[in-house]
């Protein structure tokens, strides 16, 4: 891995609105935008469930521990929340190396992490240091 | 205003009564399934564990998280940022403690979004030998409409 390569990218497709209702039953969240339409409706945010912030924060991890050879190996991941994913939208989470160090023996690299949703719109944007 | 400034700022520096969290291995396989990453039963954990670890083990409820800061969910409140620090790697089925508190608290004004709070939290989860694997820091964005 060099400075400046950018990372496999992960797409989804197609984010299920099956998925949210995993996560929410899972996390306890009672937030009905994630499940239900009819509250997304009457809120005005749309037609579709809006997917939860940390899902997608799981693609940017699913994408980094890829890259990195194993989950374990992803040291630190700082994300800044800037839009919503909705079900059926098309995501796709990248990273790009900014940066490689030593440090206490271990070679860690410093990677800039977006999530896009359809045409280039970041919804999330963060970085991230990985053990490589 | 739901919250004035001092009872914000009192909020920083005070303690969750916290608890502990499992990572129940049939909850990483579906919640990594949710996501598109690797579904596994045992081994190393993802570090959104840290996350779900922070929220599940800092001893209050969403709602009372929000009551903390003088909201309700339907006032709107939003995640911000959030960070994971991977000390060392989590392993499936392992029970942690849960620890943290209130770090920071910044009362804002924007032309177009009014008033708004940002109340960060931090909270670390502790492995049973006493060193800590995990810290997630996150930042919640109160409206204040009122």
């Amino acid at each position: 891995m060099q400075i400046g390569d950018e990372l496999e990218p992960l797409v989804i497709e197609s984010v299920p609105a099956e998925a949210m209702k995993t996560v929410a039953a899972l996390l306890h969240d009672p937030n009905p935008i994630h499940f239900d339409v009819e509250s997304v409706k009457a809120l005005g945010m749309g037609e579709r469930p809006v997917n939860q912030g940390p899902n997608n924060m799981g693609y940017l991890v699913a994408m980094l521990g890829r890259a990195a050879g194993g989950r374990e190996r992803i040291r630190r991941l700082r994300v800044r929340f800037l839009g919503n994913v909705f079900a059926g939208d098309r995501v796709v989470a990248r990273g790009k190396v900014e940066s490689i160090e030593e440090r206490d023996g271990e070679r860690l690299a410093e990677v800039e992490v977006w999530l896009e949703r359809g045409d280039e719109d970041r919804v999330l944007a963060g970085t991230a240091t990985i053990l490589l | 205003m739901q919250i004035s400034l001092e009872e914000l700022e009192a909020l920083k520096g005070q303690s969750f009564p916290g608890g502990t969290y499992t990572i129940e291995p049939y909850r990483h396989w579906l919640m990594n399934d949710a996501v598109g990453d690797i579904p596994s039963t045992s081994g190393p954990a993802s570090p959104m564990e840290i996350y779900y670890g922070a929220m599940g083990g800092l001893g209050l409820t969403l709602d009372e998280l929000f009551a903390l800061a003088g909201a309700t969910a339907a006032d709107g409140p939003m995640f911000g940022e959030a960070e994971l620090e991977q000390r060392r790697p989590l392993q499936v089925g392992e029970t942690y403690t849960v620890r943290g508190a209130v770090t920071d608290v910044v009362r804002k004004e924007g032309r177009r979004a009014g008033v708004f709070d940002i109340v960060t939290f931090q909270l670390e989860l502790v492995a049973p030998d006493g060193e800590v694997a995990g810290v997630s820091t996150n930042s919640f964005v109160f409206p204040r409409r009122d």
